[in-house]
């Protein structure tokens, strides 16, 4: 099902990229996440979703940057994620939240954090928001291709080592 | 199974010999327009190729170009010079099927993309640009176009020693097909006579400290484009993230956290401006 799936409308959210919709036959697609993190949220009442691809964990790094491209960034692309939800009549309360990605090279040194840093400035947003994970499968060390399903709020992920899961 | 790998080196096609020789006519200073023009006319795939890169914003080019003689005006000797590389690496990378990704598309993206984070990296630490960490960069993993559909065959015996047992897949490669895809970009290198810095660097881009060569620079900073850009996701394949992190790629340039995401940032702006260039394969 998974494959098949490409012949129907496919939004792809590239990286630093996000996108919203409210129409039950599109299936939000990123692709390859690294150390970067996908967010998907749905509003399984209204059938709104959305789907957040980030790089890093803070704008400050580049505030210029974080204005034309918000998704870049988890401070900044989290907050416009929700936002772009709630315009399409989604709510807070209603809202299905899940998380992928934030893998890590092999670290015997703890040098290359960004994966982890990625990890827990989102929690740390949601924390402070009020915003609950409902399931989440980050860390490790492989790719993981993730799909959000607007017609039913499904959230399925592929691993680069082959393992297919719905979280 | 490794004698046929290393004995599938030989049968490689030779590399272009048209690279060679247009970095050395461009190495020279009085070198004449009309030489590198005919130089890179008689080689009919780079000639198409770079017709179809030369306008991509990468290379930054104001005037539209249509011939080879507008792209050896109008790009400049860096950018020309790249891009000949480019042209002539790419038809390499078109046939790569199965095993480590499932398009060609994505090797030769990913390979583009570290061969672009080296220059960014090069001008953080040296301030300026690199054609030897440039060739390095595309070519890193040209051992993978070739090791790949063993790597296919052998998939769940590697899998298995990296999830289960802790393996880099890199030694998990070693150890079930008796060869690495640096190992054997490294032979391949050999097979077409790339000098020492370029081999060393495909053979070590996954553990540079075990190369140890007084004034090497080329390997670690491919080394770290590569974690870069795998980090980002581009082109990533099977084998993930699960390599080896070295520290002392950062602390010999000094380059802080801050450094490598700012060459994020960069690399993905790079990447816009390049889309012509992954696209001639």
């Amino acid at each position: 099902m998974f494959i098949e799936n490409k012949l129907m409308a496919d939004l792809i959210v590239g990286i630093s990229d996000l996108k919203v919709s409210n129409n039950p036959g599109d299936i939000l697609v990123t692709f390859a996440l690294g150390s970067c993190i996908a967010v998907a949220i749905y509003d399984p009442l209204v059938k709104v979703g959305g789907l957040l691809h980030y790089m890093l964990p803070d704008s400050a790094l580049d505030l210029k940057k974080a204005e034309a491209q918000p998704g870049m960034f988890a401070d900044t692309g989290v907050p416009l994620l929700f936002k772009s939800c709630y315009r399409l009549g989604a709510e807070k309360k209603r809202m299905v939240v899940k998380v992928a990605g934030g893998a890590s090279i092999l670290d015997d040194t703890n040098f290359f954090r960004i994966g982890q840093k990625n990890i827990t400035a989102l929690r740390k947003i949601f924390w402070k928001n009020n915003v609950m994970i409902e399931a989440e499968d980050t860390g490790s060390n492989y790719n993981r291709t993730v799909r959000l399903d607007l017609s039913n709020g499904k959230f399925l992920i592929k691993s680069s080592m082959g393992m297919m899961k719905e979280l | 199974m490794i004698e046929k790998i290393i004995r599938s080196v030989q049968s490689i096609p030779a590399f272009p010999m048209t690279v060679q020789k247009v970095a050395e006519l461009v190495s020279r200073e009085d070198y004449a327009v009309t030489d590198l023009v005919n130089l890179i006319k008689y080689d009919q795939a780079i000639t198409a190729n770079i017709l179809k890169m030369s306008n991509a914003a990468y290379f930054g080019s104001r005037h539209k170009i249509k011939t080879i003689q507008e792209a050896v005006l109008y790009l400049g000797q860096q950018n020309l010079l790249r891009a000949v590389q480019t042209a002539g690496v790419s038809r390499f990378y078109r046939k790569v099927g199965g095993g480590y990704v499932t398009k060609a598309q994505e090797l030769w993206k990913h390979s583009v993309a570290v061969a672009m984070m080296t220059q960014i990296l090069s001008q953080k630490v040296f301030h300026c640009d690199d054609s030897v960490l440039y060739t390095a960069g595309l070519l890193h993993d040209i051992g993978k176009v070739f090791l790949g559909e063993y790597v296919q065959e052998s998939f769940n015996k590697i899998e298995d020693l990296v999830t289960n047992r802790g393996y880099s897949f890199l030694d998990a490669e070693k150890e079930v097909l008796g060869i690495d895809h640096a190992g054997l970009g490294g032979l391949i290198a050999e097979h077409w006579h790339f000098p020492p810095e370029i081999k060393d660097a495909i053979a070590y881009h996954h553990r540079p400290d075990l190369l140890d060569k007084e004034g090497d620079y080329v390997s670690w900073l491919v080394y770290l484009s590569d974690q870069l850009c795998l980090m980002i996701g581009v082109g990533g394949g099977i084998d993930g993230l699960a390599y080896k992190g070295l520290e002392e790629a950062l602390t010999r340039f000094h380059l802080r956290e801050q450094d490598l995401e700012q060459g994020m940032v960069m690399l993905l702006e790079a990447l816009e401006a390049a889309e012509d260039v992954i696209n001639i394969v």
